[in-house]
């Protein structure tokens, strides 16, 4: 028989392999294994894959009461072997009769940032990488545009001569873009008004936060990381319980708080009392009553037509 | 059909390429996240809920030290004290009560101990009427001025309240005007402000400085 390389071509005439062919395409296919094993490195190194329950989850509306308490119960047991500290997870359902609306009095409004550190702590931010839900505006007096405004301000004391300050956060629309965009129904809005994630149904395209006017939605590109010491073991399912890498969150009004008749913890902490909160529709209420009597400046970008249910408000 | 020897050349340089960059990515550590600026915890007097001011009704609850409301351990019974000005009829505060910072009312006008505290009995407060008011229903007095920040108060509007915003599930707890504001210098004083957001680069963003509008 002879050797390709006697053919005066250098291929074999007949059909079938030679010797040369055999180890170019060896080669090429080493390489291409070599390749795709690269490819996938970052899969080996992958430590957190869900459980088969949390991967087979329902969608949280098809949820049973029975199988509601058997996901609680695992999401328990998960975060006790990630943080060290049994919480109590619980799913606080809307109440009849109460649509929630948040009031901030830019008069008063000192610019601390205290409400977005006392937020981190209650709703189980991540702290590093840092994931807050407010952010603080500071902008000239005389103007009310966003463009001239500025959230790195590090003064000594605050509030400094010549500025007030407009923290935002979800605005908690009656017509919210973010929940129009998701592909996959994880995002919704509740009866109550407060606009809520299913963290196990996100699929963390990001949608939602690209669709929010007021960059009120946050991205976990990170598995979040938070010290055992400020873990707030009262938590909710559709709230402050530690999210996963590759979801999103958001503002929820402190869920966990307000369904159980208490305020938001923002509103708790504010030294200058410029946040108020309550039922928009029980006539008595403080937000019912400054929405009639005060002299509501805003809905923040009204010309959007989300609708906020947060409003911005000045006194004397 | 021979292919060209250039053409082989091509692909046998571009196979050792891909075979080194495939060696390159399986063994190379890039993977790993770069390192980045660590974030510290903010401080927890960041967290602190408590108002800025105890209230007297807040030391008697604590059985904190209650000396500076005991007025006659130093006053005497039945002689109001005096009150002394300089030449631009700014009030002299004797250095007993050197801790106190006048500045009530537009240009500290507001500058008479006895528009508030009762002359006769230094162990009360006086409204304009001459009612006789205590110092744990300060509230009342200083609405005796201050009419319609004392409504908002009252209906909850002015000033924080915490606890229960449903109050058929709890009770709500309703702040003082000396909870957050001194008597005697009622404009909030400066503080500082907690950490911003963190720049996530070893050094702070520069600060672009805006123009204001004419």
């Amino acid at each position: 028989m002879s050797t390709p390389e006697n053919q005066p071509n250098g291929e074999p005439e007949t059909p079938g392999m030679s010797r040369r062919s055999f180890l170019r395409n060896s080669a090429v296919f080493a390489t291409g294994l070599a390749a795709m094993a690269a490819s996938l490195r970052p899969l080996f190194e992958t430590t957190d894959f869900p459980s088969s329950e949390q991967f087979l989850q329902k969608y949280y509306k098809e949820l049973n009461p029975e199988e509601m308490q058997k996901v609680l119960t695992r999401i328990e047991g998960e975060v006790e072997r990630q943080y060290g500290i049994r919480p109590h997870v619980r799913d606080y359902k809307p109440m009849d009769g109460v649509e929630y609306v948040y009031c901030l009095n830019l008069t008063r409004c000192i610019g601390c940032r205290k409400c977005v550190h006392a937020c981190v702590a209650e709703n189980n931010q991540s702290r590093d990488p840092e994931i807050q839900y407010i952010r603080v505006l500071r902008m000239p007096h005389g103007s009310l545009d966003i463009e001239k405004a500025e959230h790195n301000y590090a003064p000594e004391q605050v509030p400094e001569k010549g500025y007030f300050y407009m923290p935002v956060q979800c605005q908690q629309c009656h017509n919210p873009p973010c929940v129009k965009v998701c592909p996959v129904h994880a995002t919704w809005q509740e009866t109550d008004g407060i606009t809520v994630v299913d963290y196990n149904w996100c699929i963390g395209c990001r949608y939602c936060e690209a669709a929010c006017p007021y960059w009120a939605r946050r991205f976990n590109f990170t598995k979040p990381s938070i010290p055992k010491d400020r873990i707030n073991p009262e938590m909710s399912y559709l709230g402050n319980r530690p999210r996963m890498k590759g979801v999103m969150e958001k503002c929820h009004f402190c869920i966990q708080r307000t369904r159980a008749g208490r305020y938001p913890a923002c509103l708790e902490v504010c030294p200058a009392g410029a946040r108020k909160f309550g039922n928009i529709l029980d006539p008595e209420s403080e937000v019912s009553r400054i929405l009639k009597t005060k002299r509501v400046f805003i809905q923040l970008k009204e010309e959007m037509g989300t609708s906020p249910r947060f409003f911005y408000y000045f006194d004397v | 059909m021979k292919p060209d020897p250039k053409i082989r050349a091509v692909h046998f340089v571009l196979a050792a390429v891909f075979a080194l960059l495939a060696a390159y990515f399986f063994f190379s550590t890039s993977t790993a996240v770069p390192s980045r600026a660590k974030i510290d915890l903010v401080d927890k007097s960041f967290l602190n809920t408590a108002t800025w001011r105890k209230s007297y009704a807040d030391l008697v609850r604590e059985k904190e030290d209650l000396s500076d409301f005991d007025c006659y351990g130093c006053h005497e019974k039945g002689t109001p004290p005096t009150l002394r000005f300089d030449a631009d009829q700014k009030l002299i505060i004797p250095s007993e009560h050197k801790d106190i910072v006048m500045g009530h009312g537009t240009h500290g006008r507001n500058n008479n101990c006895f528009n508030c505290h009762n002359e006769n009995n230094l162990e009360v407060l006086s409204a304009r009427d001459g009612r006789e008011i205590k110092f744990s229903e300060s509230p009342k007095l200083c609405g005796s001025c201050h009419g319609p920040t004392y409504r908002d108060w009252e209906a909850g509007v002015h000033g924080r309240t915490s606890g229960y915003w449903d109050r058929s599930k709890g009770p709500i707890d309703r702040k003082l005007c000396v909870n957050c504001h001194d008597p005697h210098s009622p404009h909030f004083p400066g503080r500082k402000p907690a950490p911003g957001p963190h720049p996530l680069r070893d050094q702070p963003v520069a600060h672009i400085e805006l123009e204001s509008h004419p």
